[in-house]
């Protein structure tokens, strides 16, 4: 009786999910064992959909299999009259669905360590997954501007480096002494001199295609070819930029969409741990109990963040004045540590640049800068934990402050040792000053200065290298030798290393801001990271599987995605800056590299376009010009507008849909108890 | 590719390809799978369409689910006599739902499903607290565990008869950002 009653409200061609039973059955609760399957409308008329639309739909139902089966008969028999174009059509984007879904398995067989991150996701979740991912993503990004940059500058230098080509000279007398630069090694060196070299850049590896010094500024002009190297290194770096900020944004489209689906944060927080919270993908008994343990952990703490929360509610005014005055001079505390740090940096750059050498004492000397900027990496994160402790904020909001606090120190103390070596470059920016006023840089203390840049951040990232296997040799495995065999309380109070992923990640965007900011002057340092990352890949997987426990608290893998890519492209942009100041504002050494002749590196892209014809020529410049990038720049203003209006419009719908679903509700309980009454009003009539 | 194997006609295939959310590989995969539940029991050959249930107590030890708290209510969900025996359609249906294509709203609609203990269309207290105990294993103390039910309750239902229909857990759902993600298994 009430199945009928179900069918007369169905709409055509719609899915009824559970039977919601008429309110005045819904005292009486359902006596059957198996929940009342979906009714499906078997005499509507499907709309005509293409052969994409009709598989889609049928793969989203949620009926039983025999069902869905018996569907797709009917639906193949109701096959309507086509004409012949209509049913090729149909055949060929079959046959292309069934291509995608190959090429689909074939490109996933082909990602590397496919096997690896499942497994890593089955034992530890998508948090920690989710930095594997990421540090596969950066291990394809380097590969492929390895790659482009191979192609481009390094293949052609090499193959016009045995071939006769055209450099020019200049014949200018005066400007002789900054045309001074001798890398070339001393022929007796002692042996280990070798490996010093390697660690420092210099010696037998400065002169070499490593470094911008190499590279000269030929131009094949032949017949059948003609081929410009500077200009092949300046377009080929500048195009490796936009390049991964294509590749950046793309993957943050693809993560943003989840979490402006759902309007950022989740707001029933409970309810969403309740029920979301369980990682069905975790397989064996160890993770399962870790995430028991965690999901518990969570929970506590979200209880005792309530019971924070009503306590700071209800301070008195002199307890809330001196709760933020302390907080205020935590903050100066924190300032001044962050400050200090920069300070010890740009003292041990300057010092360092000023020295020279291939001793072994000379080694510690040039890693300063290296070595002062990761202690301090390791130092202030480390003490302004234990400050927060006192600043008395909730858990969630110590974890945001404290990684701010880390970004912001690992990427303005890169920005602090760049201004430091721009300092010694440029004079402090005063180009009459004594040093600089002949060559326009410091050709003295720096007679290739690009190099030294290059050797600089050559250095930065070797040392990161030597310090994550250093840690995981020195600190990680004895740890937990001493946790597992030691019985003594302090090793068990201690515990197992925690993979901690925030700081894990951040590691891994300041090693790639490093390689961003040295590609111009050393290019083949994305081939040098890809293989870093690489060994860096297995190396923390072994220290995950071995001496590892998952981190206390989960890791929000969505929204933490989308912030870790946002700190790449914050290392990006930094990058970006450095690039583009030195190419337009310092002088190039006059002494090596391929601008070596100009006035700053962009020229050569003015000069090149001279030797096109006048119609390229001019199509050109009208691009550079007002006439076409104002009315560009108003156009795009325009499309900015729209779109940020279309997403204020569907944030106003999601809202009001929302309201009347909590109306409607309302209604139902409202009908509920006038029916209620009714009821008891009628029965009462009946006595 | 296709040509050697003799388990399932291509119509067959063809069926499963548009009725769940993998290609024919794994389909084919999926059928490995499920003979090694019981070897004795599921035939290679299903081009008859064999009437053959593998029972509950088998599944579930499949070591996809032999940890999963839920496990024994997951199969149960996708059974069509309730008692979680599974024909080989109910499992390629299970693990379908559970793939990493499968849209949310499908994912939902099975979650509900599960964690509605007692089959009643509703979310209530008890099915909350069973919930919650598997979920921590019972280390939480009744108090909390009280007022952890209390405070889900109060966020997600909409229409206030304190316990959670459908629409409130769907709606509950969409603003989950990480249940896309959690509600997978990879086979």
């Amino acid at each position: 009786m009430s199945w009928a009653r179900e069918r007369q409200t169905l709409d055509a061609g719609q899915i009824h999910y559970g039977p919601h039973q008429s309110l005045r059955l819904r005292e009486r609760p359902s006596n059957s064992a198996v929940q009342r399957p979906p009714q499906f409308n078997w005499n509507a008329d499907q709309p005509e959909e293409g052969a994409k639309g009709r598989p889609r739909n049928l793969k989203e139902l949620p009926l039983p299999m025999e069902l869905k089966k018996a569907i797709r008969q009917v639906q193949q028999m109701k096959v309507p009259v086509m004409s012949n174009w209509q049913s090729w059509k149909i055949s060929k984007s079959k046959t292309m669905k069934r291509f995608l879904e190959e090429s689909r398995e074939v490109l996933a067989y082909v990602a590397p360590w496919r096997r690896t991150l499942h497994k890593i996701g089955g034992h530890f979740g998508g948090g920690v997954q989710s930095y594997f991912l990421f540090l596969r993503f950066l291990v394809v990004l380097n590969f492929l501007s390895f790659l482009l940059i191979a192609g481009f500058v390094l293949a052609p230098s090499i193959v016009f480096q045995s071939s006769p080509g055209n450099s020019e000279t200049q014949n200018s007398i005066d400007q002789i002494e900054c045309m001074i630069y001798s890398p070339e090694p001393q022929s007796l060196s002692v042996f280990y001199q070798y490996f010093l070299d390697l660690l420092t850049g210099m010696g037998f590896m400065e002169y070499s295609y490593l470094f911008y010094g190499f590279y000269n500024n030929t131009e094949m002009m032949n017949l059948q070819l003609s081929y410009n190297i500077p200009m092949a290194y300046l377009l080929t770096t500048a195009f490796y930029f936009i390049f991964c900020l294509i590749c950046i944004v793309l993957r943050m489209g693809a993560v943003i969409r989840d979490v402006v689906k759902t309007g950022g944060r989740a707001v029933g927080g409970y309810s969403t741990l309740v029920f979301t919270a369980w990682d069905y993908g975790l397989q064996g008994n160890r993770a399962t109990n870790l995430k028991q343990n965690n999901i518990r952990y969570q929970l506590q703490m979200d209880l005792e963040e309530e019971r924070i929360r009503k306590v700071a509610a209800s301070l008195t005014m002199a307890q809330t004045v001196r709760l933020y005055s302390l907080r205020a001079f935590l903050n100066l505390v924190v300032f001044g540590l962050i400050g200090a740090a920069f300070y010890a940096i740009f003292k041990a750059t300057q010092f360092s640049q000023s020295q020279t050498g291939g001793d072994f004492l000379d080694l510690i000397v040039q890693y300063l800068p290296s070595i002062v900027i990761t202690a301090a990496n390791f130092l202030v994160p480390f003490l302004c934990d234990k400050i927060a402790l006192l600043e008395r904020h909730s858990p969630s909001t110590t974890v945001i402050l404290a990684l701010l606090r880390a970004v912001f120190l690992r990427l303005v103390s890169l920005g602090v040792l760049l201004f430091t070596l721009w300092n010694g470059i440029t004079c402090n920016g005063v180009t009459e000053s004594a040093a600089c006023s002949v060559c326009q840089y410091n050709h003295k203390q720096y007679p290739c200065w690009e190099t030294r840049v290059g050797q600089e951040m050559y250095k930065l990232t070797v040392f990161d290298f030597i310090t994550v296997i250093a840690v995981m040799i020195l600190v990680e495995f004895p740890r937990r030798m001493l946790v597992d065999h030691c019985p003594c309380k302090l090793a068990q109070f201690v515990g197992r290393q925690e993979f901690v992923v925030p700081q894990n990640v951040l590691g891994l965007v300041y090693g790639q801001t490093v390689v961003w900011t040295g590609a111009l002057f050393c290019p083949l340092l994305p081939a040098i990271n890809t293989i870093k990352f690489i060994i860096i890949f297995y190396c923390r997987k072994i220290t995950l599987f071995q001496n590892c426990r998952p981190a206390d608290r989960t890791f929000r893998s969505n929204s933490s995605n989308f912030f870790f890519l946002l700190v790449l492209l914050l290392g990006w942009s930094l990058a970006t800056v450095a690039l583009i100041y030195a190419a337009v504002m310092i002088h190039p050494s006059m002494g090596c590299g391929p601008f070596r002749f100009l006035s700053m590196m962009w020229s050569v892209v003015p000069d090149s376009l001279q030797l096109l014809s006048n119609s390229s020529r001019d199509f050109l410049y009208f691009m550079g010009s007002q006439a076409f990038c104002i009315p560009l720049f108003v156009l795009l203003c325009v499309v900015l507008c729209y779109i940020a209006a279309l997403a204020s419009i569907y944030g106003k719908t999601v809202s009001l849909l929302q309201s009347q679903l909590k109306m409607e509700g309302r209604d139902k309980q409202f009908l509920v108890k006038r029916i209620k009454e009714l009821n008891s009003a009628s029965r009462g009539k009946k006595r | 590719m296709g040509n050697k194997q003799t388990i399932f006609t291509d119509e067959q295939l063809d069926a499963y390809q548009d009725c769940t959310f993998f290609t024919r590989k794994e389909i084919l995969r999926l059928h490995g799978r499920y003979h090694e539940l019981a070897p004795h029991l599921v035939p290679m050959d299903y081009t008859n369409d064999p009437d053959v249930k593998v029972p509950l107590a088998l599944i579930v030890n499949m070591p996809e689910l032999k940890e999963n708290p839920f496990r024994n209510r997951i199969v149960e969900s996708f059974s069509e006599d309730g008692e979680g025996n599974l024909s080989f359609n109910e499992f390629v249906d299970m693990f379908s739902v559970l793939s990493e294509t499968a849209p949310r709203e499908l994912k939902a609609i099975y979650a509900f499903k599960i964690y509605d203990f007692n089959t009643d269309n509703f979310i209530c207290m008890e099915d909350l607290e069973k919930t919650l105990n598997r979920l921590t294993k019972e280390e939480l103390t009744p108090e909390e565990v009280k007022l952890v039910c209390e405070k889900s309750i109060e966020e997600a239902d909409l229409d206030g008869d304190s316990k959670l229909s459908f629409a409130d857990f769907e709606n509950m759902i969409s603003r989950a950002p990480d249940f896309l993600s959690t509600f997978h298994i990879r086979i």
